[in-house]
């Protein structure tokens, strides 16, 4: 007999990109299995390359590596040809580091970016050797969690979790880790720990939670199932994000990544209140890191990976305070060691300007503007405070100081959109373009490309859109058939996708409990990697739904009541349903709300005492905002 | 000044290829903050080149990486600077300062040794025994993949050393810019001479163990050391 490695040697010369599964990376500590008592598995359930482009991945895995008490290895979902082999050979998913089974594990965790990487949970926990429901979990089995941004609603996948992190992940994460340790010590029951987790502030067990329903499906009712588990689950946030963890040696791995550099986060949150936005509402308050603080990462990074290529990253870098300042003085330092760094936003001062020329360590890729919708008034809707004279300005601006490429990012679909406003979308492409010829021939960089992305809205939880209804395909259809002809215009080039994706993508976001049905019903019909164009198969999706007797546009293209119990309601994730409800309201007047470094809009954070600097006018030391409407630059479209 | 660094590239990575080793050691000489001389332009990037590529898949165990530095460092510290920024799995085992002018090593390589593992015990026992049936003959035609198609070509002078011991067989083989035999081929021969059918498949893991330099017509001693 073959040992599992040998069989896993033999596989790994057939399969394309074995590097996916080999580890060894520069700066992966690979701690002994017998030196620390707790064992942790970090799945992410996307391939290698996508989940080695996240940050969050890299941190998490560096702190509970940290602990003495603990190891961290990885896992990612194996790509098609691997998984067929591991099929054909009866070899368990394995970490890269020890190539253990997922079930060898005390705790596996799951980082959930996006929806319709859900499928490969199911996929990842099979393989591993895991029972796929919670349910059929016996004693020996490991405890399943989950974190990230999708845990915002857990309900779609709840079946399958046993505990899931709401909120920053760094601080809940070792509390989590602290009791499963204990039961491991203690030899406590599987229920008796899933009741302590319950108790850790920031969790969410499904398994003491009962949900009823109306006949017409919508929830009658959610509660807890026995005392130890509160009504409502509070989110956690970052005591201090200027000092939270942060690992001083970052994996670099050996292939190319998607995202293959170094990301400075430099702020979290943001303060514009764009509706659409659900990282825009939930990682409030806006919070930024210190110049000092930035510095000395980079430098720590830069020489622990040997990255060229720094990217500053936020949802809106171009509200950091000390911008021109940070980014000079990051050139400084990093001149010497040839470092480039990737300017995330067009909000630069004329000094900046010619220091940028001087340097030449700045690249001139293409600039991506996200007007997201095409007139002022649909602008107003989703509160995006961006003006047709702004953008227009920063065109001239990117056209006269060298560039030639721009990229606009749209949306279709928003929330009473109609063909006057997709025209709009049309008619400020026109005038981009009309922006590039003003300047003469002699002085403007060669090769015009103005390219117009526009993705299908999704309404998502925790947003003023949650009560929203997204259009129906056939109607999305239309809109793009639309936008194709009224986008014929020379320079231009239009990308957008098929809208099916976002349509699950919206059942899914939106989901209750009993939707965890067709998840798994897909996953048997054989939907896996459903991100991925080439793999993904919309009709089974459908069939799945069919089978399990659940209407997809129940989820999708249904507009909410107020008073309608949402799946999401129990978690206090900071905003209040009254908040949001407010937001919808003024967004069906096309009004706007102020962006909060004028002034506090309530949106519920201010419950919590000292937590958001603008809350507070006090205690807002930050200097006057330049409200300038922003632009970040591209090469992450 | 340049470096000759000898590491290994061990058969955790070895389905790495070419391309990240390079990228792989171009990170690690910025880690280590050695003094190392850029190329001018845009994209600035380090002077490094290596002896030669170790195809995927294939593990090394003294490949070259041939640096050119800005200032004078020792071998003593090139190596321990390296050493803490490669990972584990890249460790190097010597370092040489050589003088800019010194011959290019791609220019100067001869030959390459290695150790070629057959996976399969049952196949090493046919095909070992088969070595010396095949070195007897006059020429050894083995199919090989050229642009115009696959055509048998005769590798009797690309072999300057075989032998076979267990499951292992060791090789020393032409490797120039010019021409070189690859293990595979060796293993396609060997079946040949063993008389196993084409389409079967042989597993084994190679090990390339050194590069060769001549010193003198017909003497091969260690690329490093020319
Ligand atoms: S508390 Fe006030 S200022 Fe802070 S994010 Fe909420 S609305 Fe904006």
């Amino acid at each position: 007999m073959n040992t599992m490695n040998e069989k896993i040697e033999a596989m790994l010369e057939k399969v394309q990109k074995a590097p996916r599964y080999t580890g060894g990376e520069m700066n992966t500590q690979v701690k002994k299995w017998e030196e620390a008592p707790l064992h942790f598995v970090f799945c992410f359930p996307d391939t290698y390359e996508v989940g080695m482009s996240h940050l969050g991945i890299k941190i998490l895995t560096g702190l509970i590596n940290d602990q003495p008490w603990s190891l961290c290895e990885r896992c990612f979902m194996p790509w098609v040809d691997m998984m067929a082999l591991m099929k054909q050979e009866q070899v368990p998913l394995f970490s890269l580091e020890s190539r253990r089974p997922l079930k060898d594990f005390d705790v596996v965790g799951f980082t959930l970016m996006y929806e319709m990487s859900y499928t490969n949970v199911l996929a990842m926990l099979e393989m591993g050797g895991i029972p796929i429901e919670r349910k059929e979990r016996e004693e020996a089995d490991p405890i399943v969690v989950a974190g990230g941004g999708c845990a915002s609603n857990p309900e779609p996948i709840s079946d399958f979790i046993d505990a899931f992190m709401i909120g920053a992940g760094e601080e809940v994460m070792l509390e989590v880790n602290q009791v499963i340790l204990e039961r491991k010590q203690q030899g406590l029951s599987r229920e008796e720990c899933l009741k302590r987790l319950a108790q850790v502030e920031g969790v969410y067990v499904p398994a003491l939670y009962d949900a009823e329903y109306h006949e017409d499906g919508t929830l009658k009712s959610f509660a807890p199932n026995c005392p130890e588990a509160p009504a409502r689950v509070v989110k956690r946030y970052v005591d201090n994000f200027d000092q939270a963890y942060f690992p001083t040696k970052l994996a670099v791995p050996y292939t190319e990544v998607v995202f293959d550099r170094i990301t400075l986060e430099i702020m979290r949150g943001c303060t514009r209140g764009c509706r659409f936005c659900q990282a825009g509402m939930l990682y409030r308050p806006v919070r930024e890191r210190s110049l000092e603080t930035l510095v000395k990462q980079a430098e720590t990074l830069v020489e622990a990976t040997g990255y060229e290529e720094i990217s500053l990253s936020s949802l809106s870098s171009g509200d950091y305070t000390c911008l021109p300042e940070l980014i000079r003085e990051l050139m400084r330092r990093m001149k010497e060691k040839r470092v480039s760094i990737s300017l995330p936003s067009l909000r630069i001062d004329s000094v900046l300007k010619e220091s940028l020329e001087e340097t030449q360590q700045v690249k001139k890729s293409s600039l991506t503007f996200a007007p997201e919708a095409g007139t002022q008034r649909l602008r107003d809707v989703i509160n995006k405070g961006v003006t047709e004279e702004d953008l227009i300005e920063k065109a001239r601006d990117a056209f006269q100081g060298g560039w030639s490429s721009i990229k606009l990012y749209f949306m279709d679909g928003l929330p009473t959109e109609t063909y006057e406003d997709l025209d709009g979308i049309a008619d400020l492409a026109q005038k981009v373009v009309a922006e590039y010829f003003k300047v003469p021939k002699g002085e403007r960089a060669k090769g015009l490309r103005v390219t117009v992305s526009c993705s299908t809205f999704v309404p998502k939880p925790h947003t003023p859109f949650q009560w929203a209804a997204q259009d129906t395909i056939p109607v999305i259809n239309d809109k793009q058939e639309h936008l194709r002809e009224v986008l014929k215009i020379k320079g231009v080039t239009f990308n957008w996708h098929a809208p099916h994706l976002s349509y699950l993508e919206a059942c899914f976001s939106r989901g209750d409990r009993r939707i965890g049905r067709v998840l798994k019903r897909a996953y048997e019909r054989g939907c896996m990697l459903d991100g991925w164009n080439d793999q993904f198969k919309f009709e089974e999706w459908m069939a799945a739904f069919v089978d399990c007797g659940l209407d997809p546009a129940f989820y999708a293209n249904r507009v909410r009541d107020k008073d309608e119990i949402l799946p999401w309601d129990f978690l206090d994730c900071g905003i209040t349903k009254e908040f949001l409800w407010r937001e919808k309201e003024k967004s069906d007047r096309a009004e706007v709300t102020k962006d909060c470094r004028l002034g506090c809009n309530a949106c519920g954070i201010q419950r919590i005492k000292g937590l958001c600097a603008y809350a507070d006018p006090k205690r807002n030391k930050a200097p006057s905002p330049s409200l300038v409407p922003y632009a970040s630059e591209g090469g992450e479209g | 000044m340049r470096m000759l660094g000898v590491f290994e590239k061990n058969e955790r990575v070895r389905h790495i290829g070419h391309l990240d080793i390079q990228r792989a050691v171009q990170r690690g000489l910025r880690r280590s903050g050695l003094p190392v001389a850029y190329s001018n332009g845009f994209n600035p990037h380090i002077l490094v080149t290596f002896a030669s590529a170790l195809s995927t898949g294939a593990a090394g165990k003294r490949e070259i990486m041939d640096v050119k530095m800005a200032e004078q460092v020792t071998e003593q510290e090139f190596l321990s600077r390296m050493n803490a920024a490669m990972p584990p799995e890249m460790q190097l085992s010597s370092a040489r300062g050589v003088e800019d002018k010194h011959p290019a090593l791609m220019a100067s390589l001869k030959a390459g040794m290695y150790e070629i593992i057959l996976r399969e015990e049952v196949q090493a026992e046919q095909l070992i025994p088969a070595i010396d049936k095949m070195m007897a003959q006059e020429e050894i035609q083995v199919p090989r993949k050229t642009k115009s198609g696959i055509k048998d070509v005769n590798m009797k002078p690309l072999i300057y050393a075989l032998r076979g011991e267990g499951q292992k067989i060791f090789a020393t083989l032409m490797l120039t810019e010019r021409e070189s035999c690859k293990p595979a081929m060796i293993i396609e021969g060997l079946k040949r001479a063993a008389g196993l059918p084409e389409e079967e498949e042989v597993r084994t893991l190679v090990i390339r163990t050194q590069l060769l330099g001549e010193r003198q017509p017909g003497e091969l001693i260690p690329l490093e050391e020319l």
